[in-house]
């Protein structure tokens, strides 16, 4: 009983303190459009960098981020560009940054961010405003890369590195790329399928959308204040990747794959297309099953609609509670530019500079430059919004719903239009 | 379970609040009590204020967070919001959340009793190889849960794993996808969580076998008792409080469970359980006042069952012990 008495105490404590907070709260205006507090502007200056400059980014797989920050350092004495690696996870580097700044810890300078990041991370008034150093170089970009890093009017980072879906296909199942995702399916049916990500997570969330901006629709207006996902088109797309699945386009299996999956079925021999991130490309050209019998397209159209992508890549921004952001930009510049830019290409990591592209070491270390090229050109970004992780939610749960027969297409429309309303909504 | 034993103990009557046994009052001066438990009260405080800063605080902090909003617009707001987090959790998924975690956790712990207690027989009885076997056994137990996870995922994944082929060979469950299907999915997760932690369970048990003295079973056996007999009435009974610790524990583990469905179907498919609920609002939504409310109701849900034990099923211990 002793305990019991003692919880109640302690609940009445909290609930007490509670109502004295009520005072100190404070009111939400419950506007949904782009608002971000007033931020630093970071300006680069001539003079040569100096300081430490931090960058915290995922792990350096690709073994390129090293020697370009030591590069970086013996071309500035001075300077002292130091690597923080996070993990190698998207959603781990979010969570440990997320760490960091909401404790405005001043250890990273640089901060390397998921395109799907930016609205969030500026809304929470933890970039520098980096408007200056884009506007400066604003044609160097593929334009639509430039779509990433902006919110609220006004660019939080710099465009660092970019990526786009690739329909693969098997060159000796099928005699020419198909020109719609209707042929496309089916081709699938009568060949081995088409498997994507089709696992419920930010990979279903990808491709649905790629169906979707092709057909013309999208799931929140412009300005980001309300779902337009129950539409005409969202049931067109919907209903059409579950047909796939219900006609034998695309295997049942496909609802458990993501990338890696994904690439091990169509590396086995066991689907005919894939829709899958180049990376699969020079790992499918070491599988012995399918060397050198397949290839790799820009995503066809959507009936007679267009064909979109969705922009995946990095970008990089300056904390706003760095204490050296002139050292920050230069860094950024110095890996956004054309040497560093070709570097990453080599090391197969897709640049966001069109020049870029026409480098001929590139073109051989990237044999499909010029498809990668085009489908970043039709890249489109996801939903920006600070909310994006619950729309982002919102769209893959009931799109997995809608494909494993758990819901009617119609059902999870609807619903999927409540979600995002509610995902608006959050204070 | 970590949270609840201490804390129970802190809410628990303080040695300060209990009043000495009558007699020894009367026979005793009183001022030799009360500085005798001035003394304890003083001793005790070091691991009071110790529990009160790792379990009660982070506890009370969890209520209060699951009492309030935090905007995810604007940098630093919040807002007092009562109780319409855990309305809104209400709302959401809490009760699917719920209802899986508990056919989780009754499914893995009933099958995991029934083949722990087989092995710990096995185990138990001399024979030769016998301590190949223990070692064996532990195997399991002794992998990390994220690798177990990501085995069983292979194991069952479509054109890969051989699990969905040999079922398919003898018949059964052709055409399944296992980790993109309701009921399935769950199947694969029981089937984890009981491969890994049965030989904990037989573990538990084997410690409780190896008490039973031998002259009872001798005895028994002067008396005609078939062997189904000796394992009803002598092996059974003397083994139920370790049965029941093992219990607990068990189903204390399993209503927290995360790691494993968290890498094998990452909560799709009928999967998605109470902590891994709480965790996906809490750090990929970054709903800080929805996330402390799924905490602090999942934390009711294990303190409500961990009552249940002690009150019914911890009687039982002591009268065991007792007898």
């Amino acid at each position: 009983m002793g305990s019991i008495r003692n919880a109640a105490r302690v609940i009445g404590t909290v609930v007490i303190a509670s109502l004295i907070a009520v005072g100190c709260g404070g009111d939400d205006d419950g506007g949904g459009g782009g608002s971000t507090p007033d931020a630093d502007k970071v300006e680069v200056s001539d003079e040569a960098p100096e300081g430490e400059i931090s960058v915290c980014m995922g792990k350096d797989t690709s073994g390129v981020h090293g020697p370009l920050l030591e590069k970086f350092n013996q071309e500035n004495e001075g300077a002292e560009a130091a690597l923080v690696e996070l993990p190698e996870s998207a959603d781990e580097q979010r969570t440990q940054l997320v760490q960091r700044l909401r404790a405005k810890s001043e250890e990273c300078d640089v901060l390397a961010l998921d395109v799907i990041w930016t609205a969030e991370f500026a809304a929470q008034g933890w970039l520098a405003d980096a408007t200056d150093i884009v506007e400066e170089r604003e044609g160097e970009f593929i334009a639509s890369t430039l779509d990433t890093v902006r919110y609220d009017d006004k660019s939080w980072a710099v465009p660092f590195n970019s990526n786009a879906g690739f329909l693969f296909y098997r060159t000796d199942q099928v005699d020419e790329v198909p020109a719609t995702w209707q042929e496309t399916y089916d081709a699938a049916a009568e060949a081995s399928g088409l498997v994507y990500q089709g696992s419920r997570y930010e990979g279903l969330t990808v491709h649905f959308l790629e169906l979707l901006y092709a057909r013309g629709g999208d799931v929140i207006n412009e300005d980001g204040t309300e779902a337009t996902a129950d539409s005409e088109e969202t049931r067109d797309v919907l209903q059409f990747m579950v047909d796939g699945i219900k006609d034998g386009a695309v295997p049942r299996a496909t609802l458990t794959m993501k990338e890696e999956e994904a690439r091990r079925a169509f590396e086995n021999g066991s689907a005919t297309f894939m829709r899958n991130w180049p990376y699969a490309y020079s790992l499918g050209q070491e599988a012995p099953r399918i060397r050198g019998k397949f290839e790799v397209a820009a995503f066809p159209s959507f009936g007679d609609d267009d064909a979109a992508s969705i922009l995946g890549g990095y970008n990089l921004a300056v904390s706003a509670f760095s204490d050296n952001p002139g050292g920050a930009a230069a860094l950024i510049n110095y890996l956004t530019a054309e040497d560093a830019q070709i570097t990453y290409a080599e090391a197969a990591t897709p640049s966001v500079l069109t020049d870029v592209y026409d480098d001929d070491a590139v073109k051989k270390s990237l044999p499909f430059a010029k498809t990668l090229l085009e489908s970043i050109e039709q890249g489109r970004s996801r939903p920006v919004s600070p909310v994006y992780p619950q729309i982002s939610d919102a769209i893959s749960t009931n799109v997995y719903a809608a494909l494993s027969g758990d819901a009617t297409v119609d059902e999870a429309v609807t619903s999927m239009q409540a979600d995002i309303d509610k995902a608006l909504a959050t204070f | 379970m970590s949270t609840i034993t201490p804390s129970s103990t802190a809410a628990g009557p303080g040695p300060g609040d209990r009043p000495p046994p009558p007699r020894r009052r009367g026979r005793r001066a009183p001022s030799y009590g009360r500085s005798e438990r001035r003394l304890a009260a003083l001793l005790l405080s070091p691991s009071l204020v110790l529990i009160g800063l790792v379990a009660a605080y982070p506890i009370g902090y969890a209520i209060w967070l699951s009492l309030n909003e935090y905007s995810v617009r604007v940098p630093g707001l919040s807002r007092f919001a009562g109780l319409d987090n855990y309305e809104a959790a209400f709302a959401g998924g809490f009760w699917d959340a719920l209802r899986n975690t508990l056919v989780f956790t009754v499914a893995s712990v009933s099958l995991e009793l029934i083949i722990g207690l087989a092995m710990a027989i096995a185990m138990h009885h001399a024979f030769r190889g016998r301590g190949l076997l223990r070692a064996t056994v532990l195997v399991p137990w002794a992998t990390i849960t994220a690798v177990t996870a990501i085995t069983w995922r292979s194991i069952f994944e479509p054109g890969v794993g051989f699990a969905p082929q040999l079922l398919a060979k003898v018949g059964i469950a052709e055409d399944v996808v296992w980790l993109g299907e309701r009921g399935y999915a769950m199947s694969v997760l029981i089937l984890a969580d009981v491969w890994k932690t049965a030989p904990f369970m037989a573990l538990l048990l084997l410690a409780g076998l190896q008490v039973i003295p031998e002259d009872v079973y001798e005895a028994a056996r002067v008396d005609g008792a078939t062997p189904w007999q000796r394992f009803t009435r002598i092996t059974l009974p003397l083994l139920m409080p370790a049965i029941l610790v093992a219990l607990i524990f068990r189903t204390l583990d399993a209503l927290r469970v995360f790691d494993l469905p968290a890498v094998l179907t990452d909560g799709s498919n009928g999967t998605n359980v109470l902590s891994l609920l709480a965790y996906q609002e809490l750090t990929q939504n970054r709903l800080l006042g929805l996330g402390a409310a799924l905490s602090v109701l999942t934390f009711a849900v294990v303190m409500i069952v961990s009552f249940l034990y002690i009150r019914f099923v911890g009687g039982n211990i002591r009268t065991l012990a007792k007898d």
